[in-house]
């Protein structure tokens, strides 16, 4: 039983990701806006595994995650499949605090990414709408979710990091 | 010369009486032009402890809410009585109470998660009520939960009344916790401090719904005017709600 958790530890850790997204814990947020929980499990999962697998692994994240939300308009499939791309192309850094460094700087870039995109496909859809009021609530969620993500990320993605390849050794 | 030194003796002033008697009336000269002030104040302090206190309070309190209530138990059944008159929407008295078991009220989702669902007979399209007043309406149903959509939530938009000013209006999500109150005439009167409750001209909502308040107005050169509304119900906090089938 524990080999199987050990080998499959990369993919028991992607079922939490919804069900801390439904959680939404207040405490860790800022201005009610909370980090983009996906980026976290994503970004290493692409180093380890590759660009192909995060653009796969993005996609399911992608749809599990709009499948939680109620707005049927806009999706963060599109977000999750380029930055799961993205985070493949990284190359690792030997040095421990650099490496960190880079793990807050590439999630606050996804996010950002994420975040534009979504905010994107709202501005799209609200184009011809003469009533439109949604610009600074926008960039206020953009702003915070990417310091958010950035500065929980050098935590949890080099912790999901080890794990990940603990778990890939054992199953070489 | 005996006699003269008897008499220089007997003087008024020479009197301690005398000095006392005049004492008091200066006393008194003080208490009329102070207009009984000393009185008053010594009456303060020796009336206290028989002041009427918290136990009398609390009678009057709860003969208040007695009367409150009765008169608007006598207000509703008037409201029903003249809406079935007028053929009204009316609002449906079964409710399901429910607790948030998740809830997304920043970022881009502004929704909250109940633990009752299609098994416990909630709809699609039913509202949802909290401490205050409207919270949102139900989007989804599982078996066991249900999803709601906040009011400012960007996907909501919902027919609201502004009591003072009679006028029908539109409320927007706008992503923040201050929906935006649109009103499609620029003369229109809205003042800060208007209470907003869900329009009697509304194919989703009951009537009559508490919303919220008008916080802010933006006086732009545009054909609408927008208020910021300060919603009532607060559902970054709200732990139980009430969960209403709609007849319209």
């Amino acid at each position: 039983m524990n080999k199987f958790f050990e080998r499959k530890l990369s993919l028991i850790s992607f079922i939490f990701i919804p069900i801390i997204f439904l959680w939404h814990p207040n405490w860790l947020g800022l201005l009610g806006v909370q980090p983009y929980w996906p980026l976290f499990w994503l970004l290493p999962w692409a180093m380890i595994n590759g660009p192909f697998n995060g653009l796969i692994f993005g996609l399911f994240l992608g749809i599990i995650l709009d499948s939680l939300t109620l707005d049927n308009n806009f999706t963060q499939i599109p977000g999750l499949i380029l930055c799961g791309i993205l985070f493949g192309k990284i190359k690792f850094n030997s040095n421990v605090l650099v490496r960190h460094f880079r793990y807050g700087l590439i999630c606050s870039f996804g996010s950002f990414l994420c975040g534009n995109l979504y905010f994107l496909q709202i501005l799209i859809k609200n184009f011809s709408d003469s009533t439109f009021l949604l610009f600074i609530p926008s960039f206020k969620n953009i702003l915070a979710e990417v310091f958010l993500t950035g500065f929980y990320a050098p935590f949890i993605c080099s912790q999901l990091f080890r794990m990940f390849k603990f778990s890939k050794r054992k199953l070489q | 010369m005996l006699d003269i030194r008897r008499i220089s003796t007997s003087r008024w002033w020479h009197k301690k009486k005398s000095w006392v008697l005049f004492g008091i009336f200066l006393f008194l000269v003080f208490v009329r032009i102070s207009k009984g002030s000393f009185y008053k104040d010594l009456y303060y302090f020796i009336s206290k402890p028989f002041w009427p206190g918290q136990f009398q309070k609390e009678v009057i309190l709860k003969s208040l809410d007695q009367e409150y209530l009765m008169k608007f138990n006598l207000l509703k059944k008037d409201n029903i009585r003249l809406r079935e008159i007028l053929s009204l929407q009316e609002l449906s008295n079964d409710s399901i109470s429910a607790a948030v078991i998740s809830r997304k009220t920043g970022s881009w989702w502004r929704q909250i998660i109940l633990n009752k669902g299609s098994k416990d007979g909630v709809e699609i399209g039913s509202i949802v009520i909290g401490p205050g007043g409207l919270l949102g309406r139900v989007s989804s149903t599982s078996l066991l939960t249900s999803s709601v959509t906040l009011i400012t939530s960007p996907e909501s938009k919902l027919g609201v009344w502004v009591d003072r000013i009679q006028t029908n209006g539109l409320l927007v999500g706008l992503g923040d916790n201050y929906p935006s109150l649109i009103l499609y005439s620029k003369d229109v009167d809205i003042k800060i401090g208007d209470f907003v409750s869900s329009s009697p001209a509304s194919t989703l909502l009951p009537p009559n719904i508490p919303i919220g308040v008008v916080q802010t107005i933006d006086e732009q050169l545009k054909p609408t005017k927008t208020a910021k509304i300060s919603l009532l119900a607060k559902p970054h906090v709200i732990d139980w709600v009430q969960i209403l089938k709609v007849n319209i």
